[in-house]
């Protein structure tokens, strides 16, 4: 309940910092006062575009982890139980990482031109070397002690990989989600700005080319507070697994 | 030390002139000894002098060496110096990673006084707990050979001597043979049937002692006797 409070009154702040300096700043072409932000959401959610809009931008985001779940995990999984392969490929995967979102966005067009692929294949490519250094970072650090006790009583390479590594991922893996879950929608709405059709980051592109200022203010606050919400379960669903598994 | 019963049908674990090196640095010299079923043997050899190393090797972590292993034993139960538990697993769960058989798990876990904590994570066991769940994870497999490295290192003398007496009592009802690697004359002698004393790095046998007569009772006075006579050997061999 404490926390709550603090947590209100956070936003309070933000709410009131946000007026100031739209009241000093003195145009609505740059900094709308949060009122009139709050007024467009209304109105915006109430059009069945926005939402479908809203909702293509969702699913993109739900595909995007998927894939870079299951094909981050599986190689990062891979990658970790073999030193020679990790020290081959990391070099690699950091180069990857460290390529910025705007090449990415450039060479998908080249490739795709506009459309619903660009932004999940950016995205995922964007995302998907976090995932597999921690799964692998996960597999390296596990307890070696713990496999030359499996090994002594020769137990099935999957009850090893499901019983130790597992446990030994999740908490690197789990910290990998809450960055990816925390940075998968800056990722998707950017690339559908530059490359998309439909979506949230497409209504931004719209808005900002009709000089509709409140409205970039309004679709950014929406993805903003759908976000942190996401986020907010994700944390407390790690929490619970961590409890779980006796890992805090 | 000459291992002469190669083909015996009675022999658990046979090594010939088993010698390790890590780089330029040799850690175990020409080792050989037979041991036979439902036998007992401590090697007993200094702190760090590789009697650690040796019993790698014989549970197949090393797979690298100079000499010959012959190993028939089907089942083999390791108990580690440190417990080696799964942390985010339950006593319970710890062992059915190793055997599924619950009624057995329930059976070892009776017998070992860990049936109360049976849901308990490893976290919330004391250092003996731990070492009993590591014994009983080795008994429940039913080994043929039992291995045991320093497992009382950690201990307090009461906890040790309760664990020693359940091991010798499980050994009483499962007739396997064992291996204890110590540094301690009395785990020695009341768990081993023989005792080979080891010597520093690189580590070889330099005696080979039979206790299989010797009382296990540390107040016997033939016990007090034997373990004297270990100890002046020792004296002499470890340059003490």
């Amino acid at each position: 309940m404490d926390n709550l409070w603090k947590y209100l009154l956070g936003i309070v702040v933000i709410f009131i910092t946000w007026t100031l300096i739209s009241y000093i700043v003195g145009s609505s072409l740059i900094l709308p006062d949060p009122l009139t932000v709050i007024r467009t959401i209304a109105t915006e959610l109430k059009r069945l575009e926005v939402i479908f809009a809203l909702l293509t931008t969702l699913s993109k985001v739900a595909v995007v982890l998927a894939i870079t779940v299951s094909i981050g995990v599986t190689i990062g999984f891979f990658v970790g139980l073999n030193d020679t392969i990790y020290d081959v490929l990391r070099p690699g995967i950091l180069v990857i990482q460290a390529i910025p979102i705007i090449t990415w966005l450039a060479l998908v067009m080249f490739i795709w031109g506009i459309g619903w692929l660009g932004p999940v294949i950016v995205s995922i490519l964007s995302l998907l070397p976090h995932t597999i250094l921690s799964t692998a970072i996960g597999i390296r650090t596990t307890d070696k002690r713990l496999i030359e006790m499996a090994k002594v009583y020769r137990v099935k390479p999957s009850r090893v990989a499901k019983d130790i590594y597992m446990g030994s991922v999740l908490p690197q893996f789990l910290s990998a989600m809450q960055v990816i879950i925390g940075n998968v929608w800056k990722v998707v709405v950017v690339a559908e700005y530059m490359c998309g059709d439909k979506g949230i980051g497409v209504l931004i592109a719209w808005a900002r080319q009709s000089v509709a200022v409140e409205k970039v203010y309004a679709y950014t606050a929406i993805i903003i507070t759908i976000g942190l919400l996401v986020e907010n379960v994700m944390n407390q669903f790690v929490m619970k697994i961590l409890k779980n598994w006796e890992l805090v | 030390m000459e291992v002469t019963n190669k083909n015996d049908k009675n022999s658990i674990l046979c090594l010939w002139n088993l010698s390790k090196s890590f780089g330029k640095m040799k850690i175990v010299n020409d080792i050989s000894f037979e041991l036979k079923k439902g036998e007992s043997f401590a090697l007993l050899g200094p702190s760090g002098c590789g009697k650690t190393t040796l019993m790698r090797i014989i549970a197949g972590l090393i797979e690298e060496y100079d000499g010959k292993i012959e190993n028939n034993a089907q089942k083999v139960g390791y108990v580690f110096q440190e417990p080696r538990l799964i942390p985010w697993k339950t006593v319970i769960d710890n062992l059915k990673f190793v055997e599924e058989n619950e009624e057995k798990i329930l059976n070892i876990l009776k017998s070992l006084k860990l049936y109360e904590f049976a849901n308990s994570m490893p976290s919330k066991l004391s250092g003996g707990m731990k070492q009993r769940v590591n014994l009983a994870r080795a008994l429940i497999v039913e080994p043929e050979l039992l291995l045991l490295d320093e497992p009382f290192a950690s201990l307090d003398v009461h906890l040790k001597i309760s664990i020693i007496l359940d091991i010798i009592e499980k050994r009483k009802d499962m007739s396997f043979s064992m291996i204890v690697v110590t540094h301690d004359v009395r785990e020695a002698l009341l768990l081993a049937d023989r005792i080979y004393l080891l010597s520093d790095k690189p580590t070889s046998i330099v005696d080979e002692i039979n206790v299989l007569n010797v009382p296990k009772d540390i107040s016997n006075p033939e016990f007090l006797e034997m373990e004297s006579q270990i100890l002046s050997k020792i004296m002499r061999r470890w340059s003490v």
